[in-house]
Formats: C-alpha cells, sequence, structure tokens
C-alpha cells in the first residue's frame, strides 16, 4: 500500500496556481493529506511554512520570467541553509519550466506545460510515472456502420434506379485491360510466393501483355520509369532500423474533444514511401486518424504498374505491391487506411491491391474519374464497376469524391453523379460514402454564395444530401478547397474553421490539408501537416459540442441544390443512355469546365 | 552536413519580419539571408509587404523526396 504522504503546495507566483488546485484535488483522491498556501509569499515566509507544517513534499508553482531564476535559487538555498532541504522533496511546475532546468536549480523534479495530475501523483508516491497509454488508445471505426442508405426522397431515388439499370445494361458484359490486369493479379500473382522472394511465373508471363509501354519495358526489360530509382540496401536497413525505434516508443495524440466524431484523414504522397513513412508517423502521433495513399499523375494515364520497392522524384507515391506493402506495415494498427483509386487507367487493380494488403476503405467515382480525371467515360465506367466489385469483396467501404467541382462544375451536377455512382455502387452490395467538397468552388466564386461566409453553402450541400438519402457523409478533400493561402496561420485557421463546421454538422470523417495547400514551390513538409493536426484539435477543443448555426440561406441553398439534382437525374433518365448523357454535359458540361477524358478511349470489349 | 542537419526530416522554415520597402526588396534579403546561413535548396513559401516591412516565411529543403535521408542513417556519397 503507497505510504500517505503531507504535501505543501506552494503558489510561488502572484496569479497563477490552477495547476497546483488541479494537483490538489487528486492528491486528496489519491488518499494524500494537502495544504494549499496563499499565493506571492515571500521565499522566508513559504520556508517557515513548510518547517511549521512538517511537510514530506513541497511542489511549488510558478512560472518563469525575468528574475525569477534567482528567486528560485534563493529559495532552494534558504531551503537547504535552514536544514529542510535534508527531509523534504522539493518540485517546481509551471509554464517554460523543463526537467534539466529544474535540476539546475537544485529542485528534486521539475514539471512543465502539458504534466498531468497522475504524473504528480506519481512524483508524490515516489515512483516511477508509466503513461496510461489507453487513455489516447484509438480502435478504427467504420463509418458506414448505422447508415440504412434508404431514399429520404422518394423521386429521386426512383430516378436513380432507373439509371442504374440504364448502366447495369450496358456494362456487365463490357471488359478492359484494365479489368483483365486486375483479374490477372488476382488470379496468378501469389502473395505467399512474393512474400518469398519467389518468381511469380505464371503471372510474369501475362501481365506485361496487358500493358502500356512503359510498364511492358519495365516488366521485359527491367527499364524503369525516368523519375523513380529501386532503394538501395542501406535505405532499407536504415528504415527498418527507424521504425523499430519509432514504433517502440510510439503514443498518438486524438484530435477530438467531446465527440467521437468526425475522423480526420490526411493525404500523402510525397512520391517516396520513406518519406511518406516518415510524415505518417509524425501525423499519427499528432493525431490524424486515417491517411490517404496519392499516386503519381501518370500513373492514371498509364496502363498497368511497375513492381519494386521505388521512390519516386515528384508528388505521388507510385503504387507498387512492395511500397504499399512497406506502408502498411508502418502504421500503427488503428490508423484507417485509404488507397484511392478513383480516375485513371488502373482503377481496379488499385482496388485489388488495396485489398490484398488490407486497405480500409478506397476511392471510386466513374463521373469525376470521366469528367474532371481525363479517363474516357465508356472505360471509366467499365473499370468502375469491376472495382466496386472488388471493393466488395475485399470488404472496403469506398468515397465517392466530386472533385469535378473545381473544374467548375456547378455542385448540382457533381452530386448527381456522386449520387447515380453511390445508388449503383449499393445495389451491388457496396458501402459507398458521400464525399461533398467544402470548397470555395469556382461556381460560387461567381454566383457569390459565399461572398459574406463560407458556413451557409458547405452546409446547404449536407443538408441536401440528408434530405436525399440516408448514407454517411465525409467531406473533403481537402475542406476548406480553395480558401487557403501560403501564410501557415491563414491556412490552419481555414482549415480548421471547416472542421469544426464539419463536426457541428456531424458527418462522419474529413479530409484535411497541410497548411502547404496553397504553396506550389516544393514538396509538402512534415510541420506543415503537423500545423493543421494542432490547429483542428484547437477548433475541436474550442467549440466542444456547441453548434455552428447557419444562417437562413443554408436552408433555402439546400431546396435548390435538391430540385436541381432531381431535375438532372430527370434528363439522364430521358436521355435513355448514361454514356450519352455524360457526353452531352449532362453531368458537367464543357462549357463548366468537364471534359470527357480520352485516355483509355476504345479499349473497351465485350466478355469472351 | 552536421549530424542535427540530418535528423531534419524534410525542411527548415524560417520566419521573421524584415524591414524594407516593399516585397521584392524583402525578397531578395530573405534569400541572401538563407544563403548566408549555408542554406542551398532555398524558396519562399510566403511573403507579405505591409506598412515597415514583410512578414516572410523561407524554406529550405534539407531533404526532398527520393533523396538519401540522414535521419535513417543513410547519407549520399
Amino acid at each position: 500500500m503507497t505510504e500517505r504522504k503531507k504535501v505543501l503546495l506552494v503558489p510561488l507566483d502572484p496569479v497563477h496556481d490552477i495547476g497546483l488546485k488541479m494537483i490538489r484535488t487528486g492528491l486528496d483522491r489519491a488518499g494524500h493529506t494537502t495544504a494549499l498556501l496563499p499565493p506571492d509569499l515571500t521565499v522566508e515566509e513559504v520556508v517557515r511554512e513548510i518547517q511549521q507544517q512538517e511537510a514530506d513534499i513541497v511542489m511549488v508553482s510558478r512560472t518563469l520570467g525575468y528574475g525569477v531564476a534567482e528567486l528560485l535559487s534563493r529559495f532552494v538555498d534558504l531551503a537547504d541553509a535552514t536544514g529542510v532541504r535534508d527531509k523534504v522533496k522539493i518540485a517546481i511546475g509551471g509554464m517554460a519550466i523543463r526537467p534539466e532546468l529544474a535540476a539546475e536549480l537544485g529542485f528534486d523534479a521539475g514539471f512543465g506545460p502539458g504534466t498531468t495530475v497522475e504524473q504528480a501523483v506519481a512524483f508524490v508516491e515516489g515512483r516511477e510515472y508509466v503513461p496510461d497509454t489507453t487513455r489516447f488508445s484509438k480502435t478504427k471505426r467504420d463509418m458506414t456502420s448505422g447508415y440504412s442508405y434508404q431514399y429520404r426522397h422518394q423521386y429521386i431515388g426512383e430516378l436513380l434506379g432507373q439509371i442504374s439499370t440504364m448502366i447495369m445494361d450496358w456494362v456487365q458484359d463490357k471488359t478492359s485491360p484494365g479489368v483483365e490486369r486486375a483479374k490477372v493479379r488476382e488470379e496468378l500473382w501469389d502473395m505467399r510466393k512474393w512474400y518469398a522472394y519467389e518468381e511469380n511465373t505464371e503471372f510474369i508471363r501475362e501481365y506485361p501483355k496487358l500493358c502500356g509501354d512503359m510498364p511492358r519495358k519495365y516488366w521485359l526489360e527491367g527499364q524503369l520509369h525516368p523519375k523513380t530509382r529501386r532503394f538501395t540496401r542501406e535505405e532499407i536497413l536504415g528504415l527498418e532500423r527507424y521504425l523499430d525505434d519509432v514504433k517502440s516508443r510510439m503514443s498518438v495524440l486524438k484530435l477530438q474533444h467531446t465527440l467521437p466524431k468526425p475522423i480526420v484523414f490526411n493525404q500523402y504522397g510525397t512520391g517516396c514511401p520513406y518519406m511518406d513513412i516518415g510524415h505518417n508517423k509524425m501525423s499519427e502521433a499528432w493525431g490524424v486518424d486515417g491517411v490517404v495513399h496519392f499516386d503519381p499523375s501518370w500513373g492514371a494515364r498509364t496502363e498497368g504498374f511497375l513492381d519494386g520497392f521505388l521512390t519516386h522524384q515528384e508528388d505521388g507515391t507510385v503504387i507498387t505491391p512492395a511500397n504499399l506493402n512497406r506502408i502498411k506495415g508502418s502504421l500503427e494498427p488503428s490508423t484507417l487506411w485509404q488507397v484511392r483509386a478513383h480516375r485513371g487507367l488502373n482503377t481496379p487493380e488499385t482496388v485489388v491491391l488495396a485489398g490484398l494488403f488490407k486497405a480500409d476503405l478506397t476511392k471510386i467515382n466513374f463521373c469525376y474519374g470521366s469528367l474532371g480525371a481525363g479517363t474516357d467515360p465508356a472505360r471509366m465506367l467499365v473499370d468502375a464497376y469491376h472495382s466496386i466489385l472488388y471493393a466488395i469483396k475485399y470488404g472496403m467501404p469506398f468515397d465517392v469524391v466530386t472533385n469535378e467541382e473545381l473544374c467548375g462544375v456547378p455542385a448540382h451536377k457533381a452530386f448527381a453523379g456522386m449520387l447515380i455512382v453511390t445508388d449503383f455502387a449499393v445495389r451491388l452490395g457496396g458501402r459507398p460514402i458521400l464525399q461533398p467538397l467544402f470548397a470555395f468552388s469556382p461556381e460560387v466564386m461567381i454566383g457569390g454564395q459565399m461572398r459574406d461566409n463560407y458556413v451557409d453553402f458547405n452546409a446547404a450541400k449536407i443538408m441536401a444530401l440528408r434530405q436525399i438519402t440516408d448514407a454517411p457523409i465525409w467531406p473533403g478533400a481537402p475542406i476548406g478547397f480553395l480558401t487557403h493561402d501560403e501564410d501557415r496561420v491563414q491556412s490552419s485557421t481555414t482549415t480548421a474553421l471547416h472542421a469544426c463546421l464539419a463536426s457541428s454538422l456531424e458527418v462522419e470523417a474529413i479530409s484535411i490539408a497541410s497548411s502547404d495547400e496553397a504553396y506550389s514551390g516544393g514538396p509538402i513538409s512534415v510541420p506543415s501537416k503537423i500545423d493543421t493536426l494542432r490547429a483542428v484539435a484547437e477548433g475541436f477543443r474550442f467549440f466542444g459540442q456547441t453548434k455552428i448555426q447557419p444562417g437562413p440561406a443554408a436552408e433555402q441553398w439546400a431546396a435548390k441544390l435538391v430540385e436541381d439534382i432531381q431535375q438532372v437525374l430527370v434528363q439522364v433518365v430521358e436521355e435513355g443512355d448514361f454514356l450519352r448523357a455524360v457526353y452531352k454535359g449532362l453531368l458537367g458540361s464543357q462549357a463548366e469546365g468537364a471534359y470527357p477524358g480520352r485516355a483509355g478511349r476504345d479499349t473497351v470489349t465485350r466478355k469472351a | 552536413m552536421g549530424r542535427v542537419m540530418d535528423q531534419v526530416m524534410d525542411a527548415i522554415d524560417l520566419e521573421t519580419v524584415l524591414a524594407c520597402r516593399d516585397v521584392e526588396e524583402g525578397r531578395g534579403m530573405i534569400l541572401e539571408l538563407m544563403k548566408e546561413l549555408g542554406f542551398h535548396d532555398v524558396d519562399v513559401v510566403f511573403i507579405q509587404h505591409e506598412g515597415p516591412g514583410v512578414r516572410v516565411r523561407a524554406r529550405a529543403y534539407i531533404h526532398r523526396s527520393g533523396d538519401k535521408y540522414g535521419w535513417l542513417e543513410v547519407r549520399d556519397k
């Protein structure tokens, strides 16, 4: 049993004694006897009190400032001279106090900012402080659970049903090189052999036949993409040492305050999986709940993947089994991992690899992929259909992003596309997540919906979607798109405010940018990721469960969005052919900045 | 490059206020300062001139993606 101690708490400070009061409560609860002296006694008076009260432990609180070190030294000297020092353990705590500074001044211990009550109690009881790791222990949460995907707006539900049938009738007997590669990857690539460094002979024979020039040259001649290189053995050993060390002392902060959501994601894709791992470990430590893998833009326009453990000198980390395996292996068990697959010629195979390497989430949208990301609509539709089937097979929910808004497509058209993908996926058995943008989009720049504030139109988007269907919502990506500038204070603030709006609207998750979001002169730096994580945590702390109240315009815009979405869906149904509707601009026209993509054109064939 | 610099994960930012007449002068000054401090791969992330001078944040990349990272105890030869 712990020996009860008499503890004298000394606010050697005219103002600040709140820390001592909190510690006193903790000590009282632990059964110790405490006495709190009044603030602003002289050091002589304090030493006299220590003698008279026969304290075992003295805990002094004092914020450091000019002349304070001398004051504290004088206190310790007097305690020495009167013999108090031999009988009593003395600790100092306060802002700017560090353990090494406390030792220099002659104290037995020093407690700086962030000290917990438990730490102080451990000092009094003379035992080592063991942090309670369960305090910040996190578990993964399935953000789709609890949603019925039932329509609240029956007519829109009926229209979407008709469009899904139209799509299914067209797509189910089609295939593409991307679909065939995914099939080869799934059927002929033996993961156990790969882990054992054995050759996947059958896979290597078939796969290159389905690849474009660059990957084929890799598979047949060993030629790499010019901006990539293999890691050296020295680097691999260095990473293993680094991860062993970091994982042994890893702890994670929690961003949310008293609400369990939104889950907070940030993205990585520096080009180098090692740098990504460095960024991800720092992001996890500072509280991120999930990370999103970004691959290079050329990956979306290339038929086929490379292989090996590769670093890339520009943005976007190359998808290879080795890269995904290392990144996944580096993550904390509680970190959600999303591998995006929504927009290019390798979409189905990306989902297969994500599934094989146990990603939690992926990202699929055949409308955005066709209209804002450069892939031929027919090809994108066929590939996305199979991708959704793979996502279902591997148990991965996926978000349906609406980044075509950034091209200039109005929200109601982007949302109509998102709802089409969502309905189609739900009918197949998938668990899609709606991803509206929280953005200062071209539509609102011109239309003036955000002339006064960023709250109402973003809130209207969430309200509109909720009027239509009961589905999870994950605004992105990142929130506050086009509201950031290069100043890290402005950038972190706008991210935090959008995060608080998302929290207030009770969405499931958010994707946040770094404070380098608007800086285009070089790679995103890891301190810039910590900037926004810190800002978001502070925002959540500030609002707690208090809501941001949108203005009356939000409801009006929500009603208008629902009406306009319905109108778009009616037009698609009347068109009678989904792809024709895409080319006709019903989900985003060329005048609005949406251009049906050309990558992969004429590669769709009927299944044999 | 010293051992501490090896431990910089990617970049060092230097943020300050420089007394100057306009953005261009401030930009020139901060880049000169970064060179004087011995940094090579430098850029200005943010600069804004108001009244007496600029608030500026300059960045020096110590490790770019694809480099060999000192924090992994791997060094460029």
